[in-house]
């Protein structure tokens, strides 16, 4: 199996630049996974690396071979498409096994071969089949089942998931980590869904406007996100931020106030990083990690806009004085049911807090 | 009880009486469409069929039972025409279509440069005005004319080629000049089926190490089978009814190597002394071969597997 490494690599659409210098690293055997928001350009470095989209500027290596000019078949990669893009005239046998053909496999190794891939995703009672005979789910995995046959070096995955329905969504999950574990191959999958980010990933690479925020794996993007951006994107429900002002800059860290909640105030041991008396930092805290009232550095009484109970997760929906809405997460909670006002509290340990360019301070 | 039965027998005598309307008013949108189609197509269709059974010059007609179609098989004039007829349709609809095929796949390219262009010029021929490209034919395919000129100053030919006096040479102006007007329009409709295949089985076919010309044929022309279809059909019909090209370029000479049916009908008809009962018989066997070419056409097509 082949590692991947870009090395300053760009991409520009005319005069629009679309990736602007990117860099990286993908061992072999792991599963990296390329999540942001649209239009970061995920599924463009995607395709640059599976040779759908040249390479303005920088390197591409797979297994240590550069492959910039390389032909997309002769590159050793596999694609799995959003739209599946399987042949929709051919049968499921005739759509995985299509490729072999012109890689001049006998006959008899291409039916061994489909086989093999049908068995791995259960496709066999499928094989004669045609795609419109099959239902979403059937569809990706004969895809996949395409890519497999080929045996490549790295498997690209692109946005494989989203048309799919919730449920199936979550099967399909278990299966590609499943297949990544039998497999053991290099995968590079790109989604716009953080959870599957999460579940599936080795490492994540966050990209937003054509550069990577950050690398790493999945649960130290959740604890120790490198800035805003970041934070906002990691984790469900995502984090809240609040308004703060700079109070007290001094050696043990920065104590800051919200704004319009009156004395709350929080001690947060980090360093100040240039910040100063005044400046407006963003407090930011996960909906998960609020306290109850009394039990952390601030107390912050809010009013109740929705409340979802699910059972053993409570969701509060509520907007602090200032109007800010915030998320708070309740683990078997009963007591809140009905209430309009909730006070919780934030710990200086589980926040974190960022400057005005959305830099986390440490 | 009695009220509610009063009332329910009002609705259904009111719904009755909308229905009634609706009824009316349908016919009365389509009458003028259908009553001008009664007249120009469904009776002239009809008197023509009885015609076909009738014999006679000019007005003096009168029923004849099978004579003319044993005439057609005794008729020198028109086997010919019904040869020429489908050799054209041999080899003209085969050529014409492979050609749009290529083109529109051609055209299809989204890095092209200039294929809007391309496109237009391509499809220009079949609105050009049939009279002006027939005189620009003529005078291009003449003894002295412009191709005979570059073959010779190429020296391709070391003489000018008769294009209207030889058989074999007048029948390829005819083919040249319907393929040319008619590829554009048949390009038109592959180009926009081509355009609903999703680019990324293409590229799934590049990335899987399919080459250029496997990804033509194994994946472009079985998905536009049903056009190819429609396309074969149309063609093969527009041919059969041949007759504005020779008739513009070589009224059917030399001694009838162009002779087409609907050439020949036209000449039973209003050229020789009219016998307007062989005509129609002549126009019948046009309608039998569309219908046993379409239905071997639609057979062919036919998906085997499903």
């Amino acid at each position: 199996m082949s590692s991947v490494k870009l090395r300053g690599v760009r991409k520009s659409f005319g005069s629009v630049e679309v990736i602007k210098g990117v860099d990286l690293d993908i061992d072999s055997k792991e599963f990296v996974v390329f999540v942001g928001p649209s239009g970061c350009g995920k599924t463009t470095l995607l395709r640059m690396i599976a040779g759908l989209e040249g390479i303005t500027t920088g390197d591409l290596e797979i297994g240590d071979a550069r492959m910039n000019e390389v032909d997309p078949s002769k590159r050793g990669i596999a694609m799995v498409f959003q739209s599946y893009a399987l042949y929709p005239h051919m049968t499921v046998r005739e759509n995985m096994g299509f490729a072999l053909r012109f890689a001049r496999v006998p006959k008899d190794e291409i039916a061994r071969q489909v086989e093999g891939a049908a068995r791995i995703l259960a496709l066999e009672p499928l094989l004669n089949r045609f795609p419109k005979e099959l239902s979403g789910g059937q569809r990706q995995r004969v895809a996949i089942g395409r890519a497999i046959v080929r045996q490549p070096e790295v498997f690209l995955f692109d946005e494989p998931l989203s048309n799919l329905d919730a449920e199936l969504r979550v099967h399909m999950r278990i299966e590609i980590a499943r297949l990544h574990k039998e497999l053991k191959t290099t995968i590079v999958y790109v989604t716009h869904d953080q959870v599957e980010a999460m579940t599936l990933a080795d490492k994540i690479v966050v990209l937003r406007d054509g550069i990577i925020e950050q690398v790493g794996r999945p649960l130290d993007l959740y604890d120790d996100p490198a800035n805003q951006f970041v934070a906002g994107f990691i984790g469900s429900p995502k984090m809240n931020f609040l308004s703060a002002q700079v109070k007290e800059v001094g050696s043990g860290g920065v104590t800051i106030g919200l704004v319009n909640e009156g004395d709350a105030s929080l001690r947060m041991p980090v360093a100040p990083n240039g910040t100063k008396v005044g400046d407006t930092v963003t407090l930011g805290i996960r909906p998960e990690h609020f306290g109850d009232a009394g039990q952390g550095g601030a107390d912050l009484t809010v009013a109740v806009d929705v409340a979802e109970h699910l059972g053993s997760t409570s969701y509060i929906y509520a907007n602090t004085t200032s109007s800010e809405q915030i998320i708070i997460e309740r683990e078997e909670s009963r007591s809140e049911i009905g209430m309009d006002q909730v006070t919780v509290s934030i710990s200086a340990e589980k926040a974190f807090l960022f400057d005005q360019n959305g830099v986390r301070l440490r | 009880m009695a009220e509610d039965a009063l009332e329910t027998r009002g609705r259904q005598v009111t719904r009755s009486n909308l229905a009634r309307s609706e009824q009316f008013n349908g016919w009365a949108f389509v009458m003028p469409a259908l009553v001008l189609l009664g007249i120009f197509m469904v009776y002239p269709i009809l008197w023509s069929l009885w015609m076909s059974f009738q014999v006679g010059r000019g007005m003096n007609f009168s029923f004849g039972g099978l004579a003319n179609i044993i005439r057609l098989t005794q008729d020198p004039v028109f086997l010919r025409a019904l040869s020429n007829t489908m050799l054209f349709l041999a080899v003209q609809v085969p050529i014409m279509l492979i050609l749009a095929l290529l083109c529109a796949s051609a055209l299809n390219d989204s890095k092209l440069w200039g294929r809007g262009f391309f496109r237009t010029a391509i499809f220009l021929p079949c609105v050009t005005s049939l009279v002006a490209y027939a005189v620009v034919f003529k005078s291009m395919f003449a003894q002295d004319g412009i191709l005979n000129q570059m073959l010779m100053g190429l020296n391709f030919i070391s003489g000018p080629i008769p294009w209207f006096s030889d058989p074999f040479w007048a029948k390829a102006v005819i083919i040249s000049a319907i393929t040319w007007r008619w590829t554009g329009y048949n390009m038109i409709f592959y180009l926009a089926a081509m355009q609903n295949i999703d680019r990324s089985i293409y590229e799934a076919a590049r990335i899987d190490g399919v080459p250029a010309w496997a990804r033509f044929w194994y994946i472009t022309v079985p998905m536009l089978k049903p056009v190819i279809l429609f396309t074969t059909v149309i063609s093969t019909i527009g041919t059969l009814q041949l007759f504005d090209e020779p008739n513009l370029l070589t009224q059917g000479g030399p001694s009838d190597s162009t002779l087409t049916l609907s050439m020949y009908i036209y000449n039973l008809s209003f050229r020789f002394m009219p016998s307007f009962g062989y005509a129609a018989t002549v126009s019948y066997v046009i309608v039998v071969l569309v219908g046993i070419l379409s239905f071997l056409q639609f057979l062919a097509a036919r998906d085997r597997r499903r």
